[in-house]
């Protein structure tokens, strides 16, 4: 088992510097400004020549979404088709995320009403951001360059593209949790209660109550958003100025694995905490 | 290749304003991240046996702490980039 690891992770360095050393050889830029042009752009399909927001798509984005999503119900299925008393590795570490999860959720929410739909959205969220956070900034694979007005793709210059890292996909996700923490507190306090809640201390504070819930979701979205997208942004920049060499695995460690991991934490976390201050 | 007064003013402007957005923008992160980790670093001292909850909980703060220097690192990358 320890061998088979270790000759597993040495197969994985192998591949990593030999298509790191490829990057360095061909695919480096010749001047910053060549780098720079595009960076913060993305790949937008028109469908119309209507230029409304409806009209346009971000093709990488959904491409990605439903990968991830394919991807963690093949797995959902898999571990749930054969669930054992003995648990095998899947099985164990399903369990113990969802462990670790219903840990906090129970310890924060206190009506015993809406644990376990706080913990499903909650562990929802929290799973699919970390694995497109992941998927996003350590693993590298395709990407989309928009130099000089047409598309290029390129293997293996960066990594994945993390869903994540589109505003759009934050911002359903924040909206979504801003509704349904109102809806948990309609049914927790009644109608009456939660209109009621809007008047909290002083009826003069209802104009300060909807500014602080109307901001929300903008927070909850922008900090998920700034914190990949702006990790893949240096990591680009970072990676020019070192050459593509060997540090971009540094970094995608980094605002990858750690960032990445850290910042699915705290959306979920912040999901746990709106609904509790919500239904309290 | 000759520049007009217009665009060295323009890549002036933005070069002093993203400069801006980002010095000024640190303060607040830096000042609340040194704050959260003094506390755990009291914390821990005080009970060195929550060691590994305090981590967890400081970094979960610092992620949150941090946000607005996000924004402003943001800001600084649209105005440089696409603006």
């Amino acid at each position: 088992m320890k061998k088979k690891a270790k000759i597993g992770m040495i197969i994985f360095l192998i591949i990593y510097f030999t298509v790191g050393i490829i990057n360095a050889i061909y695919f480096v830029p010749k001047d910053a400004s060549e780098v720079t042009q595009g960076l913060a752009s993305r790949w937008i399909i028109q469908i119309s020549d209507k230029n409304a927001w409806y009209t346009r798509l971000n093709p990488l984005t959904i491409a990605m979404s439903w990968a991830i999503i394919i991807g963690l119900v093949i797995f959902a299925v898999k571990v749930g088709k054969n669930f054992k008393l003995i648990p095998d590795r899947k099985q164990s570490l399903t369990e113990s995320i969802f462990d670790f999860m219903y840990e906090i959720v129970e310890s924060v929410i206190d009506d015993p009403r809406f644990v376990k739909p706080t913990f499903m959205i909650s562990t929802t969220l929290f799973i699919y951001i970390a694995i497109s956070n992941v998927v996003g900034g350590a693993v590298p694979g395709l990407n989309v360059s928009l130099a000089g007005g047409s598309v290029k793709f390129t293997l293996f210059t960066d990594t994945f593209f993390a869903p994540t890292a589109d505003l759009n996909t934050n911002l359903t996700y924040a909206l979504m949790v801003f509704v349904i923490s109102h809806t948990f507190a309609i049914k927790a306090k009644g109608f009456k209660g939660w209109v009621k809640s809007w008047f909290e201390p002083n009826p003069i504070m209802f104009p300060m109550n909807v500014i602080g819930e109307l901001a929300k979701p903008i927070s909850h979205s922008l900090r998920l958003f700034g914190n990949v997208g702006g990790g893949a942004i240096l990591t680009f920049m970072l990676s020019y100025l070192v050459k593509y060499l060997l540090l971009p695995v540094v970094f995608w460690g980094f605002f990858g694995l750690f960032v990445g991991l850290i910042q699915a934490l705290v959306f979920s976390m912040l999901t746990v905490a709106y609904i509790s201050a919500q239904i309290s | 290749m000759e520049t007009s007064l217009a665009d060295a003013l323009i890549v002036m402007g933005k070069a002093i304003g993203a400069g801006l957005a980002m010095g000024l923008g640190a303060i607040g992160p830096g000042m609340g991240e040194g704050n959260i980790g003094a506390h755990a670093m009291d914390a821990m001292a005080r009970q060195p046996e929550m060691v590994g909850t305090i981590t967890t909980r400081m970094l979960l703060a610092d992620a949150v702490a941090e946000s607005t220097g996000i924004y402003s690192l943001l800001i600084a990358f649209l105005i440089l980039l696409t603006l």
